[in-house]
């Protein structure tokens, strides 16, 4: 594969027709500029993307965003609408981290108010919000308590205290997707996530604060509460181990129906079955549970920062401007296709007006955006979900030294707080694409507008 | 005998062994050298796995995710297997392991890059880790 097979549609749309392949059901399309598009295809990415082209009931296109790279099944950064009534459910499309997604606070302090105590605030969210590995929280929940956060996300963790009724309104879905079914999600699935709820994990998770460095859309950023010079913070995180075993359970589970089904996939890891199938609709009654653990996840997260705040800078408030998933299926209509199971994976809704969350890497910047008119007819209304990997977690453990890369951070007016080295260096910014090249795709593609770039103060990972 | 090897976001494994007890066996210490971990307590812990899949290469799959399930429930990490019965389809093992602390989070095994087979005198195969 490399840049020849695609045709192009404009200087940030490419595409792969679907001649290109006799299984593929729809064209493959992927925003990136030309000097992008050689480097995604130095990996498998755009060979997965053609896989999901040729899923059953796959409508349109199959998507990869800019900062697409090689996942399992699905690229990570890809986009798939599938009929409700006659097309699949893959749990590749969603990924093993369900609901991984985003969530956005502000701060009313600004810049200068933060700076003399950023170092003691930064250390005292570390101690309110468990991370790292295996790292468990203290909230710990009988079975029907843990029920019933499946059941309703991130509005029975305001119910349980976690916040305040104005929350839920700032959260994508409210906080709660529907049709969760508690009774989907597996004892191992609970056995894993039990303990975890309010925990950020390790990985790329990590807790940020920024400054907002520069307001692209003064209109758009006054509406969310965004001024330049503000401050705002960033929790990136998921489903924790009950949102993994989840998709480890249900990817089994359709592994073995796929033939009852007479479905042939080109991956095994783009296992899936009819979507209004039995087995498709306990995958999405459980995914739907998961989903909402990350949400209540988030919930909690946000009131360990509120209890580090308030006493820090007990006259401020902290308030949630967004939170978006990046990991989920949702049912959603369209004039053109109507009732489609929508797959993002690696890849963020964008609706018109919707804030939109792109983290980029420590060290780097990170965008508010707000979703366009025209992703509702290119993209099924949505854009890209951060910066995308380019160097293996290996060879970021070689190369990068921990304590130079602290000093750097340093230098840069950075704080870090790490469970780990290795966590650290793992995430370096070299480990990144260009956040702002990736921005600049979407931006000039229409299926977002830049609202705000923010950059980091202090950063906190497992 | 395991070889852990790059993945842009995630972790490859390979795997290759005389025979296909050892092809399991060696899997399984190979996701606990990914895992990495420290030992806390002396005291051996049993667990035991039985699972049936549609053909080998999703057999050693969902066998690792069943170990990984049991190691991170109950943070053990497991060192030794008993092989009870396997086939192509079926696997009954005793794990045996040490309470353990892990340094490393892997979601899951993936079936990305999984390919058991036997060639030139030996079993072998590529496994990618979700981490």
């Amino acid at each position: 594969m490399d840049a020849r097979h695609f045709e192009k549609i404009s200087d940030v749309l490419w595409e792969i027709p679907k001649s290109h392949r006799p299984d593929m059901r729809v064209p493959a399309r992927v925003y990136a500029t030309e000097a992008m598009l050689s480097s995604i295809v130095s990996d498998r990415s755009i060979e997965q993307l053609i896989n999901v082209a040729t899923l059953p009931g796959i409508r349109k296109y199959a998507l990869a965003m800019p900062d697409v790279h090689e996942g399992y099944g699905f690229p990570i950064g890809g986009v798939a609408a599938v009929d409700s009534t006659h097309g699949v459910i893959s749990p590749g499309g969603i990924g093993y981290d369900i609901n991984c997604g985003v969530r956005l606070l502000r701060s009313r302090a600004t810049g200068d108010e933060l700076q003399p105590i950023l170092a003691k605030l930064t250390h005292s969210i570390a101690r309110e919000v468990p991370s790292g590995v295996g790292r468990g929280g203290s909230v710990r929940l009988k079975a029907d308590e843990l029920d019933r956060v499946l059941r309703d996300g991130a509005a029975r963790a305001v119910e349980m205290g976690y916040g305040d009724e104005g929350d839920l309104a700032r959260i994508e879905s409210r906080g709660t997707l529907p049709g969760a079914d508690a009774k989907l999600v597996s004892d191992d699935a609970r056995g894993r996530g039990s303990d975890q709820l309010g925990t950020l994990g390790s990985g790329n998770h990590f807790i940020e604060i920024d400054r907002v460095a520069v307001v692209f859309d003064v209109d758009e950023a006054a509406r969310l509460g965004i001024a330049r010079d503000g401050i705002v913070i960033q929790i990136h995180t998921g489903s924790r181990g009950l949102g993994h075993q989840v998709a480890t359970d249900y990817l089994r589970l359709m592994t073995k129906a796929m033939a009852k089904h007479g479905i042939r996939v080109p991956d095994r890891e783009l296992a899936c079955v009819p979507f209004r199938s039995s087995e498709g609709q306990r995958y999405f009654g459980a995914m739907a549970a998961a989903a909402n653990f990350a949400f209540a996840n988030r919930q909690l997260i946000t009131a360990g920062i509120r209890r580090a705040w308030k006493r820090e800078l007990p006259d401020d408030a902290i308030e949630i401007v967004y939170d978006v998933a990046h990991n989920v299926a949702k049912i959603e209509r369209y004039e053109d296709v109507g009732e489609v199971v929508v797959h993002r994976k690696g890849a963020t809704r964008a609706f018109p007006g919707q804030p939109v969350l792109i983290p980029g890497s420590m060290g780097t910047a990170s965008y508010l955006l707000v979703g366009e008119q025209k992703a509702m007819r290119e993209t099924f209304g949505s854009t890209c979900h951060g910066a995308g990997r380019v160097m293996s977690r290996t060879k970021a453990r070689t190369e990068i030294n921990a304590n130079e890369l602290r000093e750097r951070l340093r230098d840069m007016g950075i704080i870090a707080e790490a469970g780990s080295a290795k966590g650290l260096v793992e995430e370096a910014p070299e480990a990144y694409k260009d956040i702002d090249a990736v921005i600049d795709v979407v931006a000039r593609a229409g299926i977002a507008k830049k609202v705000a770039r923010f950059v980091p103060l202090a950063v906190i990972k497992g | 005998m395991f070889e852990i090897l790059q993945h842009t976001a995630d972790v490859r494994l390979r795997v290759r062994a005389a025979t296909l007890e050892d092809l399991f066996r060696d899997a399984m210490r190979g996701m606990f050298a990914i895992a990495g971990f420290e030992i806390r307590d002396s005291g051996f812990v049993k667990a035991r796995v039985a699972i049936d899949s549609v053909d080998l290469t999703s057999l050693l799959v969902d066998f690792l995710n069943a170990v990984l399930s049991r190691a991170q429930i109950e943070h053990v990490a497991f060192d030794d297997v008993t092989l009870k019965r396997l086939t192509e389809t079926e696997i009954a093992a005793q794990l045996i392991g040490r309470p353990a602390q892990f340094t490393q989070d892997i979601k899951a095994v993936t079936y990305h890059e999984a390919d058991v087979r036997f060639v030139s005198g030996e079993w072998e195969t590529m496994l990618v880790f979700d981490i």
